[in-house]
């Protein structure tokens, strides 16, 4: 078997020499790209990441900032349809621990993308990762509307105000996990009750309030209903604001110093005040048959919990340092513990190298500071680079860590995780 | 192993579907920079007569206050049809406030003059004339003067039917003007398929000026410019601009310190750049845009810093000089003599 791998392996360097010694004039073709007839690198520093223009454009509800006049609407663009895919392969094996170890050749999901232009400052962005059946070298993937909003921008024309209804990517996340340049997840956006069904940095569903000033004042207030946040999707009424300044041109990206602060006030419904242990399928577990048999037992009710953050993109020439700090404070229900409420801290600092557009590197820390009751505290330590033969194409390579401190008396948890891949978007 | 030859049969196919799709992506955004046939203004046909009129009165110094400045001497063929001057110099060695810009396909601009005052070669032709600064002359002497030569009057009657006239004047310019455009440059050839037409380091600085240099929004089309008006903060010191721009003629907040997106066919031979003259060099052209312009309230959006490395620059200027085609040559023509013997 091993032998079949390096044959594989080397079919994949192969065919990225192949790819790597081709020279593309051309441009890269998703859909904002393909609308306008772009390079990819207008809006991208490196494919996913947004450089500054990528974030005006984004903010300006998909409009070419002081163009909105002229940008064509859906019907008078080219399809604006896209995919996004990435396969390679990957090596993810537990220590101390009894999740499944993966070596193996995958297929890491797919994406089906569309955006664009409903009317003058109406935009729209629609990403559907559709039901792909597990099956050797592919991962399972359910479907399911992953962003689904309008956008209305310059309401009033005021800059000020530029409203997006529908499932999207909150702002209270200043680093896009959709966007971000690691496999690796960041730890703390998620960190929550140890069943992992805490997700605040999922993409949510509500309404959201952005706007900015010329002296890159930017502000964000939502409402939404906290279905990342609650076990099995549960809604709730979630609040959140987001503030932050950038120093300098730019918008932080590459450019500019951005600085930002957060709070998020939710509310969560938690099952682990009757379930303890593994929760699929649930309902068996329990030995109920059905949904509402759970639901009058549990009563759903809801309990409290707030992020307070605080966020900073520093740019210096080709070096982008992006730091996150976020304290957690929850109700004890959420946790299914004790009496008093559970706080925790964490972040990371991800330093992100770009010495040429075709390549960048990347190094990250992430640490939470598990609330007392447990005493986990999880670090993780991420490297990596992307190389870029053209510009919709990453060669992925990376490395990460995770440590999860049990304590004394037990060995740490680790996972090791590295992946050689290919991450292409057309 | 079946299963893993699918995924990467799939896989290959899949990106070289993405390769190709690339290629048309970028022929799109090639293919709308071909210059298209010039469309001229129904009540002013080209015709030849017209035309050679319009380049005596282009050549000609006596259409200015002292007899001393043309429309040549600002735009004068030799210098790209421009003026290698920071700004102008009229009459009496005044000094004005702004670059002479290139007459290059001017023809195809919906504005003229870097605040766009004026909108067709027509109403731009006579503005210098009567501009104290430039050419100094009123529009009733330049009539006079004119008709008082015997080969203008006699031309004017044979293209317009009348004497000397400040509409004939302007429209015989503009007539000549609109014969001043850029034949096929390298990159013209390049997109019709001829791929040594440029240089791999002029293909490499295309695909940054479509990308990371942020250039295509602003410098799209044939002549690639928008005919729009944007400000790069050029002239801001001190809170205020040295000069207002677009502001002058809409009185629009939002125009304050804008001016007109020039063409960049011959770019290279208009040196200095900018409407001030201020930037000597391609060069230093790209090292405002790699700063993100100068800093001040009303700084287009679309001005951010680059980051470009000194390599992708010096291939963004091979890429500009890449526009450059042929332009017809021309000379002073011989001028009508005040007196005829």
């Amino acid at each position: 078997m091993k032998t079949k791998h390096i044959r594989i392996a080397i079919a994949l360097f192969c065919l990225l020499g192949l790819l790597l010694s081709l020279v593309m004039p051309a441009s890269a073709v998703p859909v904002f790209a393909r609308k306008y007839g772009f390079d990819c690198t207008m809006c991208h520093s490196n494919f996913p990441r947004l450089n500054d223009f990528g974030q005006r454009y984004r903010a300006n509800g998909y409009q070419l900032p002081g163009r909105e006049h002229e940008d064509k609407t859906i019907l008078e663009s080219p399809t604006p349809l896209a995919l996004r895919t990435s396969a390679g392969y990957n090596y993810d094996v537990f220590t101390n621990s009894n999740d499944p170890d993966t070596r193996e050749f995958q297929i890491n999901g797919l994406d089906l993308l569309s955006a664009g232009l409903l009317y003058r400052d109406i935009g729209y962005l629609l990403v559907y990762p559709p039901h792909i059946e597990g099956s050797r070298g592919v991962i399972e993937q359910g479907g399911t509307i992953e962003m689904a909003n309008l956008m209305f921008s310059h309401l009033f024309k005021s800059t000020w105000l530029n409203l997006r209804l529908g499932r999207f990517e909150p702002a209270y996340v200043p680093f896009s996990v959709k966007r971000s340049l690691t496999a690796s997840p960041y730890e703390i956006y998620n960190y929550g009750p140890w069943q992992g069904w805490f997700k605040l940095s999922e993409t949510q569903e509500g309404m959201e309030l952005t706007g900015y000033s010329r002296c890159g004042l930017n502000y964000a207030v939502g409402a939404v209903n906290g279905a990342g946040t609650s076990y099995q999707g549960k809604t709730t009424a979630d609040f959140y604001a987001r503030l932050s300044k950038v120093i300098g041109a730019g918008e932080g990206q590459t450019a500019g110093q951005k600085l930002g602060i957060m709070a998020y006030s939710g509310r969560s419904y938690p099952t682990v005040l009757v379930a303890e242990g593994p929760f699929e399928p649930p309902l068996i577990w329990f030995g109920w048959e059905s949904q509402t048999e759970v639901e009058a037992i549990t009563e759903w009710k809801q309990y409290s919990f707030y992020r307070l953050g605080a966020d900073a993109s520093l740019n210096y020439k080709w070096l982008n340092l992006a730091l996150q700090y976020i304290y957690g404070n929850d109700s004890p229900e959420i946790w299914g513990s004790g009496d008093a409420d559970i706080s925790f801290w964490g972040g990371f600092a991800e330093l992100s190298v770009l010495p040429m557009t075709r390549c960048v590197g990347f190094a990250r820390f992430d640490h939470v500071n598990a609330p007392g009751i447990s005493d986990y505290n999880v670090d993780r330590i991420t490297v990596g680079a992307r190389c870029y033969p053209v510009d919709n194409l990453a060669l992925h390579l990376e490395y990460s860590r995770r440590t999860m401190k049990m304590g004394d008396n037990l060995d740490d948890l680790i996972e090791d995780f590295a992946t050689l891949r290919l991450d292409f978007a057309f | 192993m079946r299963a893993y030859l699918k995924c990467f049969s799939l896989l290959t196919c899949a990106v070289m579907l993405g390769l190709a799709q690339n290629a048309r992506a970028g022929d799109r955004f090639l293919a709308n920079t071909a210059l298209p046939i010039l469309s001229v203004p129904a009540d002013n046909p080209q015709t030849d007569a017209k035309i050679r009129l319009g380049q005596q009165l282009y050549f000609d110094t006596r259409l200015s206050a002292d007899n001393t400045i043309s429309c040549a001497t600002c735009h004068a063929p030799e210098t790209g049809w421009a003026n290698h001057g920071k700004t102008d110099t009229g009459i009496k060695g005044q000094v004005g406030g702004r670059n002479s810009g290139t007459i290059i396909d001017a023809g195809y601009m919906k504005f003229q003059f870097w605040d766009g005052r004026a909108g067709t070669l027509e109403e731009q032709a006579l503005g210098p004339i009567h501009n104290p600064i430039e050419m100094g002359e009123t529009l009733d002497n330049v009539v006079l003067k004119l008709n008082a030569i015997p080969g203008y009057k006699r031309q004017f009657n044979e293209v317009f039917g009348t004497d000397v006239n400040t509409d004939g004047i302007a429209k015989a310019i503009a007539a000549f003007e609109r014969t001043i455009v850029s034949g096929p440059a390298p990159f013209d050839r390049y997109l019709q398929g001829d791929p040594s037409a440029m240089t791999p380091a002029a293909v490499r600085g295309m695909k940054i000026f479509n990308g990371k240099g942020h250039c295509t929004p602003c410098h799209s089309g044939p002549t690639f410019s928008d005919q729009g008006f944007h400000n790069l903060g050029v002239g801001y010191k001190d809170g205020k601009f040295a000069d207002v721009g677009r502001y002058e003629v809409t009185k629009a907040d939002k125009d304050m310190g804008a001016f007109k997106t020039p063409g960049l066919r011959n770019v290279d031979e208009t040196n200095p750049y900018l409407h001030d003259g201020t930037e000597a060099t391609l060069e230093d052209v790209i090292n405002l845009y790699d700063r993100g312009g100068v800093p001040n309230p009303n700084l287009d959006r679309l001005m951010l810093p680059l980051h470009l490395t000194a390599a992708e620059k010096t291939d963004l200027v091979e890429f500009l000089k890449s526009l450059s085609g042929p332009v017809p040559a021309i000379s002073a023509p011989s001028l009508p003599p005040s007196e005829e013997n």
